[in-house]
């Protein structure tokens, strides 16, 4: 059972946002490093398949932070993302 | 002396105030923004005579047809072409490296050279087309602070070197190839030059004659021009002798139908690149994009940019855990800084936190430049910040970038 908030489905977001939410699912809150790395595992390479470099997720992030999907929150190390529960 | 108030206001982007603060837009080494020039030029012919060039004998397809004409002139004279035949309409600099790349004629067992310091752009194509024709690449490696060593390129271009391909200006470390030197050497040796100019023609006075490079690739997004525009430049010699791209409308002086075969003469350069139905709009919007930037004149740009990079280059080194890749000489630097914070785990932490906290929009990411972060054992997945500088910046937005560095790692450690 996704947490996404119900005025969203997954199949409205791109894949990156997908991506994103899918790994921020897995874990209480994740830095934007853990979760680029998350990404490319195994487990998750069906569904993050954007370039290595990693810009197109933490756009995607962006972009879910936009939509009150997730939040982020910066401190000590960079930012720590994660995701709103209902 | 160059009014660069009055050239700011020429770019309508940057009157935007977004959370009641004003755009500091350092990402131009991605794309550029685009000044009012530019744009009335291609809303010129949306509005005025947006038809096909070449082929509609009305009045709409004449005026298209002059003002496509003018552009291709125009960014002749930006390069200092000889003729404007040598100059192709591509997509972008990519497509004009994949022509090259694809259809350039290389002899059996000969070897291509590029460098680990390309874009992927710039090496994949000849990457692809070794792979393709069974020809040898070697990759000369560039030094840590991204320029060459001279000696290397000596060492590697040999008699069985048929084509050399070198970014001119790094879209990472901004350091500019000695591709003068290059092209000495590779000539001397019988092999051809491609100098990806994509980051290097919109910051620095590019004579392509001059340099005697035999081909060069420009990107229009990158110099105040549209978007999904570019153009290849090639000696005509080898324009003339490359294999085709592209084939269909436009590239034809005749197409017979004879016993049942169909027998097509084809035009030569630069129709014969040119195949279907141009992007008018593209090509206006870029020759007035190159008449814009030469109206202001390269050289100024060049010494604007660099003034800032400089105040850039010499505060940033002195804050702790700011890391820079490339050199700090800005006489072999185009205007952009790449760099890395140690208090943040990712260089995507860094382009959130300027663009959330005050406006500042640069670049993370590995810039399309895998090998060279590999080389430097950068984890691609951390990557680089990068900020880049053109025409159109001054000293508040230098000042503001910085102050977001200062918070960033104020914030962060």
């Amino acid at each position: 059972m996704s947490d996404v908030p119900p005025r969203l489905a997954m199949s409205d977001l791109s894949k990156n946002a997908q991506c994103v939410l899918k790994i921020l699912e897995s874990a209480e809150s994740l830095t934007t490093t853990e979760i680029l790395g998350i990404a490319s595992t195994d487990e998750y390479a069906d569904l993050c398949t954007d370039c290595a470099g990693g810009d197109a997720f933490v756009a995607a992030a962006n972009q879910l932070v936009e939509k009150g999907i997730i939040t982020k929150k910066f401190g000590k190390g960079g930012y720590r993302w994660q995701l709103v529960k209902d | 002396m160059v009014d660069w108030t009055k050239i700011r206001n020429d770019f309508p982007a940057l009157k935007r105030i977004i959370n009641g603060r004003p755009v500091v837009y350092l990402d131009s080494a991605c794309m550029a923004l685009k000044p009012r020039q530019v744009i009335n030029a291609m809303n010129e012919y949306y509005e005025e005579y947006p038809a096909c060039g070449g082929r509609s004998i009305h009045r709409f397809g004449e005026e298209v047809s002059n003002a496509y004409s003018a552009a291709r002139e125009k960014i002749a004279k930006f390069l200092n072409a000889d003729t404007e035949n040598e100059c192709i309409w591509t997509r972008n600099a990519t497509e004009s490296l994949n022509i090259v790349a694809s259809a350039v004629k290389l002899p059996k067992g000969s070897k291509i050279l590029t460098t680990s310091l390309e874009h992927h752009s710039g090496s994949l194509p000849f990457v692809e087309r070794a792979r393709r024709d069974g020809l040898d690449i070697e990759i000369i490696k560039a030094q840590s602070d991204g320029t060459f060593d001279i000696e290397d390129w000596k060492k590697a271009i040999d008699s069985k070197t048929s084509l050399v391909s070198v970014v001119h200006s790094s879209n990472v470390t901004g350091t500019v190839a000695p591709m003068k030197e290059i092209v000495e050497i590779a000539h001397d040796r019988g092999a051809l030059v491609m100098s990806d100019d994509a980051q290097y023609a919109p910051h620095h006075p590019l004579d392509v004659q001059d340099l005697d490079v035999d081909f060069s690739a420009i990107s229009a997004h990158k110099m105040c021009g549209p978007s999904g525009m570019g153009v290849l430049y090639g000696k005509l010699e080898h324009l003339n002798s490359m294999n085709m791209f592209l084939y269909g409308g436009d590239t034809v002086s005749d197409v017979r139908f004879e016993d049942g075969k169909i027998i097509p003469e084809y035009l030569p350069p630069p129709e014969k690149f040119e195949a279907g139905l141009q992007n008018y709009a593209g090509a206006i919007g870029a020759g007035a994009a190159a008449e814009y930037l030469q109206d202001i004149g390269m050289k100024e740009i060049e010494k604007h940019e660099r003034s800032l990079l400089d105040i850039v280059l010499k505060q940033l080194s002195n804050m702790n855990h700011v890391h820079i890749l490339g050199t700090d000489d800005i006489n072999i630097k185009t205007g952009l800084v790449t760099f890395t914070v140690d208090t943040v785990s990712s260089a995507h932490d860094i382009a959130t936190f300027l663009n959330d906290e005050l406006n500042v929009m640069v670049r993370s990411g590995w810039h399309c430049v895998g090998p060279f972060h590999y080389q430097m054992g950068i984890d691609p997945k951390k990557g680089t910040a990068r900020a880049s500088f053109y025409l159109y910046n001054n000293l508040d937005d230098v000042k503001t970038f910085l102050l977001g560095i200062e918070q960033l790692i104020e914030a962060s450690k």
